[in-house]
């Protein structure tokens, strides 16, 4: 057999990350896969992003609460939607689900933060249903994403966890212990009763299913820390506000709003008072390296911007036949660089993680019995139900150890800070070196500056995600330690 | 509010730096934001003319031909503490003073007309590559600070070496203006590109060594604006820091919060020295040299006061990220940092 070429975009994925193009040579199949997501968010870029990415920020700071559909309907040709949904149920996500998540995101941000996040929250809003093992809401939630985005309808999704009083507070064990929390879940008969406020979260007014953190009890957070699935449908549930943001614009960051809105039993994700380490925590474990992926594609675009601009004759010379200018790219080459290696090693390492669990015959098994049973109201109470979810949970904890797990978290949290410290730093050496001039180029660079500063800010500020690293790596405080329920006996 | 160092000031700057004070507080605290997201809707005129009575609508020009004739440090110090609540109107400012300040030297009297506020904001093309030909110029600037609102532009010539002096007047044939299609901080100094294509010039005028006296100015107004800056982030950052309760504490008594407020701190006492030290001489590399150091502390003071505020940094309605913004752009003119350090060194090989 030939060698099949890998196309243009494919030789330039290999080329930025030689890590892939290594084990490529070991997994043709998989690193190709990969490669077909990053042509899909090239076209995507080049479609739809590129062409409106500046007119949409501009017109965003005037009338945030627009928001631009086509953006999204345009992004499930591309089967942007289904970047963490499981193969098995017709989505993207295969062994490569981090790997792959990511440089799509990184592609998708070069071109435009805002857009590039519109899409990418709405993967963060999708996980923590897949990694709870929340099997029961598979065959109808993100079954129904996929069957959608095939229509070419996005259905989107958000994840909550900030509280007006508690964003730090929410991201680490130790602090939630003492946070002020406002949002509390009651427990009633047959579920839960909501109330309470989420703040910026990233797609809020456009989701139609939210993944929600809140405590059952507000006086012991951390131990009664729990994720809901909740609807936009369900009664007492607003979004009343979006935000008027620096950067990133057109993505909304909404305010969400919960007056007794009632959560069935059912619609607990994992167990009650496992919130935190086998959610929020997680979560982190798999999204911040792709959050640094978000920053180094901000960082990139700003790059390809700038290296143009230098390229443009100014006062009879062009800015890169200077040395100067020449050091400075090259610096910027090894801090994209830099970021790139670091997000892609802790992807890689995440997805040898899941695929353990996911690729395990026992899993696969589930999706071999008929539709029809799965989808059964039967299945699905089973699945429910404390045997059901404790067996999910098993398996899942059986190849998904809980060091591993913190080990990951610490990586991805040291790749989240770095990326996003890199891609400030070159924006602000790339703004400082263009001034203030009258080319297109400055206002795109101008435009990355105000998007990548958010970077340090969400999933964790940059403060943050460096107590975890010490935390973890230095002192040794913080481990996850997921609750395993056979081995405490029944509840 | 947190203290700062004592300037120990004489009396008479001490009256000017709280009277300065007093405008900014009444006349532009109030209108920030307003001035920042929407300054086309604004009456710049009207919230300038108070500024006329602190001297700054001709602050440099002497007191015998109408001007306000405050001298280097005060000029400085008025720009600081208006740009501790608007900086894009301090820029202004700065600039429409800068843009007069060459006329003085002019042969003909100035007329009565461009003391007045109506004639604010004063427009100063420079950098701009001009030619006069037959009493007409071309050329254009691409990005000048006040050229959209401005009716008067002043352009500085360079032709052979020598640099003369060209006023002329917005609304002359000739002129085009292009307002900037996105501008990203001081907005309130509405920047455009100017073209002029034959345009008939007011005056021309010789003037050897304006462009450096012009230089000087723009970089100890914009050096005194990043002060101004800085201080607006350490003010509300101090505020928000003693308020904000996270991981068990109020987050000022997280260490890294500290630090950063230190070094807000640090970052006006040093740029103020820096300054107090580039007035009392007439040399440029001093006042380039405190251009570079006050605005690179104001883009990171403001950057660090985002950070402090968490998400809320982030949204228009908390004030912080407009700082950020305005700080970026007082880095970014009137040249580059690379360039004013080549220029440095090339001066001082010079002498
Ligand atoms: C545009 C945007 C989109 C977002 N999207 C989402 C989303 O989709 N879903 C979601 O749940 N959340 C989202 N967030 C929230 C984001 O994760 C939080 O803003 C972030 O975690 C910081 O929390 P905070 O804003 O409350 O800042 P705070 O926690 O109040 O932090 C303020 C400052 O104090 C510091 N600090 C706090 N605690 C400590 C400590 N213990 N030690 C040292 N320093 C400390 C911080 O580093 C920071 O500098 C979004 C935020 C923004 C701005």
């Amino acid at each position: 057999m030939f060698r099949k070429e890998p196309s243009e975009i494919g030789k330039r994925v290999l080329k930025d990350s030689p890590i892939l193009a290594a084990l490529r040579e070991h997994d043709r199949e998989g690193i190709d896969g990969i490669i077909r997501l990053v042509e899909g968010c090239d076209e995507y870029n080049r479609r739809v992003a590129l062409p409106r990415a500046l007119e949409l920020d501009q017109r965003m700071e005037r009338e945030p609460e627009y928001f631009d559909w086509v953006i999204m309907r345009e992004a499930c040709r591309y089967r942007i939607f289904s970047l963490a949904i499981p193969e098995s149920l017709g989505g993207m996500a295969g062994k490569y689900m981090v790997t792959g998540m990511a440089l799509a995101v990184e592609e998708l941000c070069s071109a435009c933060g805002g857009i590039g996040l519109a899409l990418a929250a709405h993967s963060l809003g999708v996980s923590p249903l897949v990694a709870s093992g929340a099997m029961a809401h598979w065959e109808t939630v993100l079954r129904e994403i996929v069957e959608e985005e095939k229509k070419g309808n996005p259905v989107v999704m958000a994840y909550a966890i900030t509280e007006p009083s508690a964003g730090t507070d929410v991201e680490e064990p130790e602090f939630l212990q003492v946070a002020k929390i406002g949002m509390e879940a009651k427990k009633v008969n047959g579920g839960y009763l909501l109330n309470g406020r989420k703040c910026f979260i990233s797609g809020g007014s456009e989701a139609k299913y939210f993944t929600v953190t809140a405590a059952t009890d507000r006086r012991r957070p951390l131990e009664t820390w729990t994720t809901f699935l909740v609807e936009r449908e369900m009664p007492g549930f607003s979004t009343p506000r979006v935000e008027l943001k620096m950067g990133q614009r057109a993505c909304h960051a909404a305010e969400l709003n919960f007056e007794d809105v009632f959560v069935p039993q059912s619609h607990v994700l994992g167990f009650e008072g496992d919130g935190m380490a086998n959610g929020i925590l997680i979560i982190m474990a798999a999204s911040r390296g792709p959050v640094g992926a978000i920053a180094t594609g901000i960082a990139r675009g700003a790059y390809q911007h700038f290296l143009s601009w230098t390229k443009t004759v100014r006062g009879g010379k062009r800015p890169i036949d200077q040395e100067r200018i020449q050091m400075a790219l090259a610096d910027m080459q090894a801090l994209i660089q830099e970021s790139r290696g670091l997000y892609l090693a802790h992807s890689l390492c995440g997805d040898a993680l899941f695929r353990r669990a996911f690729t395990h015959p026992l899993f696969k098994s589930a999706f071999l019995l008929p539709r029809k049973l799965r989808t059964s109201r039967a299945y699905s109470a089973f699945l429910n139900s404390y045997y059901g979810k404790s067996m999910v949970n098993a398996i899942f904890r059986r190849f998904i150890r809980d060091e591993d797990i913190t080990d990951m978290l610490s990586k991805a949290s040291l790749a989240k800070f770095t990326c996003a410290d890199n891609s400030m730093e070159l924006i602000s050496r790339a703004l400082e070196l263009m001034g203030v001039n009258d080319s297109p180029e400055r206002l795109w660079v101008e435009k990355c500056y105000r998007d990548a500063k958010l970077t340090q800010i969400y999933e964790g500020t940059n403060q943050l995600n460096r107590l975890v690293v010490y935390n973890v790596e230095i002192a040794g405080t913080l481990k996850i330690e997921v609750p395993r329920p056979f081995k405490r006996g029944v509840r | 509010m947190i203290r700062v160092p004592d300037l120990l000031e004489s009396e008479e700057y001490r009256i000017l730096r709280k009277d300065a004070a007093a405008y900014a507080e009444k006349a532009l605290a109030p209108q920030a934001e307003q001035l920042d997201l929407n300054p086309e809707n604004q009456d710049l005129r009207k919230i300038i003319s108070q500024a006329g009575e602190l001297g700054m609508l001709a602050a440099l020009l002497p007191e015998s031909l109408g001007g306000g004739g405050l001298d280097d440090y005060a000029f400085c110090l008025v720009l600081e503490e208006i740009a501790t609540k608007e900086a894009g109107i301090a820029t202004s400012l700065l600039v429409h003073n800068a843009a007069l300040f060459p006329a003085s030297l002019g042969e003909s009297e100035i007329p009565a007309s461009w003391l007045e506020p109506s004639s604010f904001p004063a427009c100063l093309a420079y950098p701009c590559e001009i030619r006069e030909n037959e009493g007409k110029l071309d050329g254009g600037a691409a990005f000048a600070f006040n050229a959209v609102d401005s009716r008067i532009i002043t352009l500085l010539l360079q032709d052979q070496g020598e640099i003369s002096v060209a006023l002329v007047e917005r609304e002359e044939k000739g002129v085009e203006v292009n307002a900037d299609p996105y501008q990203m901080g001081l907005r309130a100094a509405r920047a455009g590109s100017i073209l002029l294509r034959g345009a008939k010039p007011l005056q021309v005028f010789p003037g050897a060594n304006i462009k450096e006296t012009v230089e000087r100015i723009l970089f100890l107004g914009l050096a005194s604006i990043a002060v101004g800056i800085t201080r607006n982030s350490l003010e509300r950052s101090y505020a928000y820091a003693k308020e904000r309760y996270q991981g068990g504490k109020i987050i000022i008594q997280h260490q890294q919060m500290r630090l950063f407020l230190a070094e807000m701190l640090t970052s006006i006492e040093q740029s103020r020295a820096a300054i107090n030290r580039a007035c009392a001489t007439p040399e440029l590399v001093p006042a380039a040299s405190a251009w570079l150091l006050a605005t690179s502390r104001a883009v990171q003071s403001a950057t660090d006061g985002v950070q402090i505020h968490g998400g809320y940094g982030y949204m228009r309605d908390y004030g912080m990220e407009r700082l950020m913004r305005d700080a970026k752009y007082c880095q970014m003119y009137p040249l580059t940092v690379q360039e004013v350090l080549l220029k440095i060194l090339e001066r001082m090989e010079a002498n």
